[in-house]
């Protein structure tokens, strides 16, 4: 094949626009999985799916539209996965713990260490082990749509397209996620 | 007062996320400016979200994961 050759060009072409695809997606693995470990219940399924989502990616990297966010394409990916593979049924309790108010877990850790001053910050009163624990325990649906937009700072539109949900349902779920975290937070914290 | 407590708290949330309409965020931040009760709250909230950030972005990827990760690329 020569220079010339629109077939040898056209190989040359898109053997590049892999390469850079594969290098794009590959930056982004660190921040990419910072959201599946919180989507999944332990650092071996992130690694997992981490791997299926990626090995997924690079055999279907035509389908990416360039000049699009590539990190949201490549959570959906993976969010799907997880939703396929039933990882989700195994985790998290059946029945949606009942919903707390938004002041549920500062009224309880006022109730149990008096009131918090303006000095004192939330880790004094709460622990790292607390958070990741709690948020392990928010049930799959509403975890999904905290990790994206509180963790992974995705839009609303970008959770809703990620998941490949309404809009208003990435509100109504983080409304509610918040407020379950927060309960399992209180219990977490206050025994 | 404590409806007005009440009102604060449902605008807890979108006010956090920046979603409130300008009406409904003065209404929010008039309360907060006299209400101790209410900004105790707002202020454990707005750092609670800040500390579930930094408690979680704390375990990095294991090295041998990305390599593993490039090795999943195709050859050419």
């Amino acid at each position: 094949m020569s220079e010339n050759d629109p077939d040898a060009r056209r190989i040359a072409t898109e053997a590049r626009d892999r390469v850079r695809f594969e290098e794009d997606a590959l930056a982004l693995a660190d921040q990419v999985y910072r959201v599946a470990r919180h989507l999944v219940g332990s650092r071996e399924e992130a690694e997992d799916l981490m791997q299926e989502a990626y090995a997924r990616a690079f055999r279907s990297w035509r389908s990416f539209q360039p000049g699009t966010n590539l990190r949201a394409w490549l959570l959906r990916i993976l969010t799907n996965l997880n939703i396929d593979r039933g990882r989700r049924i195994q985790r998290g309790p059946d029945l949606q713990p009942l919903e707390a108010g938004d002041y549920y877990l500062v009224d309880r850790l006022e109730e149990n260490g008096g009131p918090i001053s303006e000095e004192e910050r939330v880790d004094q009163r709460l622990s790292q082990d607390n958070i990741v624990s709690a948020l392990s325990n928010v049930p799959h649906d509403f975890r999904d749509v905290i990790v994206l937009v509180d963790l992974g700072d995705f839009s609303y539109q970008d959770a809703a397209q990620i998941l490949d949900i309404p809009i208003g349902t990435v509100m109504s779920r983080l409304h509610r996620g918040r407020r379950i975290l927060k309960k399992q937070l209180a219990e977490e914290a206050v025994q | 007062m404590i409806a007005d407590c009440d009102k604060c708290e449902e605008l807890l949330q979108p006010y956090l996320d920046r979603e409130l309409t300008e009406g409904e965020r003065q209404e929010a931040e008039t309360h907060l400016a006299h209400c101790s009760y209410c900004a105790r709250r707002y202020r454990f909230e707005a750092e609670l979200r800040m500390f579930v950030r930094q408690a979680t972005a704390d375990e990095p990827m294991p090295p041998e994961l990305k390599e593993k990760l490039a090795n999943l690329r195709i050859a050419l």
